[in-house]
């Protein structure tokens, strides 16, 4: 029972991280429809951008160790989009948008070896700059925890680094799911989304919208990272562990649906940390693809996925 | 308000239009007229920036609309209610309609129009909240023609309205746009097939065949002429 509840909470935790993870990628490959395989190295910059600032820009010495860490991984959103804005100007828009449009399979196998290709230049180069030594953005919460009463003989241990890493993707996700149903600029990216042609018509540009999107992407996904960073150790080729997932979240939660790339990430969470509870953790993500498997099976579409054509 | 000069363009390197020209004058309701293929969406098209042309110019009111980039057309004034509706289907009606009030002028009027596009159309209001996905085919060419209402367009270019749809829904919605013309003084540039009902309700016709325009004068002229009245009106 106890193990149970424990692994129960630990995957609700670790879920809303992978869930804000997936949410950056759902914005690109869901909503706008664009491969990028870099995107668990956008990630993997976006984790050692928050731990530079934190170490050495001063963050630390200004907000101390608890509070410190959660400012840097804020600030590495921002500058990951910023990044994220140009790679898609220089590099990604030559491959999608308005192009693309007429060709066959709308430019996604130039998109696959691009990213590919990026995602080689920023693990190689993370190795030269970064060193292969393993960072992580230490903070004492990681290593102190809530106890929860839930009865008079049963509690459970909320990791104090974890629970806030959950809150925080909690909040950016409900901000984002607001900016994208609510805000003028989030219809227009929907709208460029569900078809080009037609958003240009209304005079929306839809290559501008897919780099708002593409850096919208990258800014939360490198939040996203920097939150996992506070408990997990990352090096350079740290996003090959994390894009498999994010893809299989994604796609778990249906195509084209913000709030289902964040079910999906979440679902995967849950799985991984319960099936540690009847298999030997080597078989963690062994576990994830066959739940995926067992869930495509059932619903291809993803969770929110609609069964509508796309004009 | 629109004036198209010898203009050519096509598909690749296949000639679509060929050295088509073509004058709406403000608050006039001009009907472009052809069989399948004879290059009148492919003019549309080029109008609204997403087929580059080969030749020719196009003039909107003083701006040279191939030196416009596509998605600032829009800006100018001219709406486009495209050929098979081409509503946003995860969107709901409203945010369809808001989507259209993206231009400056949709913005200033958003009230007024969409009140006079609930008034037009009310199946519109009624379904504000649905999936533009989920509408009937009439229901989403309503919408699309609410859509480019919503952007206080100088010119509404409609792109086949009856397209695909019941013999009476089609009536209903030519209905329609005559009154709407006739309430707002809209000038509007029509595309269609139904060649008889099109010229009827047009100041101005052209005939389109094979990327070149055979045939132009206004309504009475048109229908009065043989050849539009045994190809086109079974007479």
């Amino acid at each position: 029972m106890e193990g149970f509840l424990q692994a129960l909470a630990a995957g609700l935790l670790i879920g809303a991280v992978y869930g804000l993870m997936c949410v950056g990628l759902g914005l690109i490959f869901g909503v706008m429809r664009v491969i990028n395989f870099a995107h668990g190295d956008f990630m993997m910059l976006g984790m050692y951008v928050a731990f530079y600032l934190f170490t050495a820009a001063g963050v630390q010495a200004f907000f101390g160790n608890a509070v410190g860490p959660f400012v840097a991984i804020l600030l590495a959103g921002p500058a990951l989009a910023i990044f994220g804005y140009f790679v898609h100007l220089t590099l990604i828009s030559h491959v999608s948008g308005t192009r693309t449009a007429s060709l066959e399979g709308e430019g996604h196998y130039a998109q696959l070896i691009l990213t590919l290709g990026i995602a080689l230049i920023l693990q190689n180069g993370g190795l030269i700059i970064f060193g292969s030594v393993l960072a992580s953005i230490r903070t004492p919460l990681s290593s102190s925890a809530w106890e929860l009463g839930i009865l008079s003989d049963v509690s459970v241990f909320i990791n104090k680094a974890r629970g806030i890493d959950a809150v925080v993707s909690l909040v950016i996700m409900t901000l984002l799911s607001l900016l994208i149903t609510r805000s003028r600029i989030g219809k227009s990216l929907r709208a460029a989304a569900d078809n080009p042609t037609a958003a240009t018509y209304m005079g929306i540009d839809v290559d501008r919208a897919h780099r708002v999107a593409f850096a919208l992407g990258c800014g939360i996904t490198a939040i996203a990272g920097g939150l996992l960073a506070t408990n997990y150790p990352f090096h350079p080729f740290v996003g090959l562990e994390y894009v498999i997932v994010m893809y299989a979240g994604v796609v778990l939660g249906g195509m084209g649906s913000i709030i289902g790339a964040f079910w999906g990430g979440m679902t995967i969470g849950l799985v991984q940390q319960m099936s540690t509870l009847i298999l030997p953790t080597q078989l963690q993500n062994a576990a994830i693809f066959v739940v995926f498997l067992l869930i495509i099976f059932f619903r291809p579409q993803g969770f929110f996925g609609r069964m509508v054509e796309r004009t | 308000m629109l004036r198209i000069e010898g203009l050519s363009a096509g598909y690749s390197a296949k000639p679509v239009l060929n050295g088509v020209s073509i004058n709406v004058e403000a608050g006039q309701f001009v009907a472009i007229v052809g069989p399948n293929g004879a290059g009148k969406t492919a003019l549309f098209k080029t109008i609204s920036g997403i087929l580059q042309p080969s030749g020719g110019q196009i003039m909107f009111g003083d701006a040279d609309l191939l030196m416009v980039p596509p998605a600032q057309r829009a800006h100018l004034g001219i709406a486009h209610v495209p050929e098979g509706r081409q509503v946003f289907p995860s969107l709901t009606v409203m945010e369809n309609l808001e989507m259209g009030a993206m231009t400056e002028s949709g913005r200033r009027d958003w009230k007024q129009n969409i009140e006079r596009i609930f008034e037009w159309l009310p199946v519109l209001a009624e379904r504000r909240g649905q999936f533009a996905g989920t509408l009937s085919g009439g229901q989403q060419q309503m919408l699309a023609i609410g859509r480019g209402l919503a952007s206080s367009p100088k010119l509404l270019m409609l792109d086949e309205p009856s397209m695909g749809l019941a013999p009476s829904t089609a009536d209903f919605i030519f209905e329609r746009l005559i009154d709407i013309r006739k309430q707002s003084g809209l000038t509007m540039l029509l595309v269609e097939q139904r060649v008889a009902e099109a010229l009827e309700s047009a100041d101005h016709g052209y005939v389109l065949e094979a990327g070149r325009v055979v045939l132009e004068g206004n309504n009475e002229t048109l229908r009065a002429d043989d050849r539009v009245r045994k190809a086109y009106l079974g007479m």
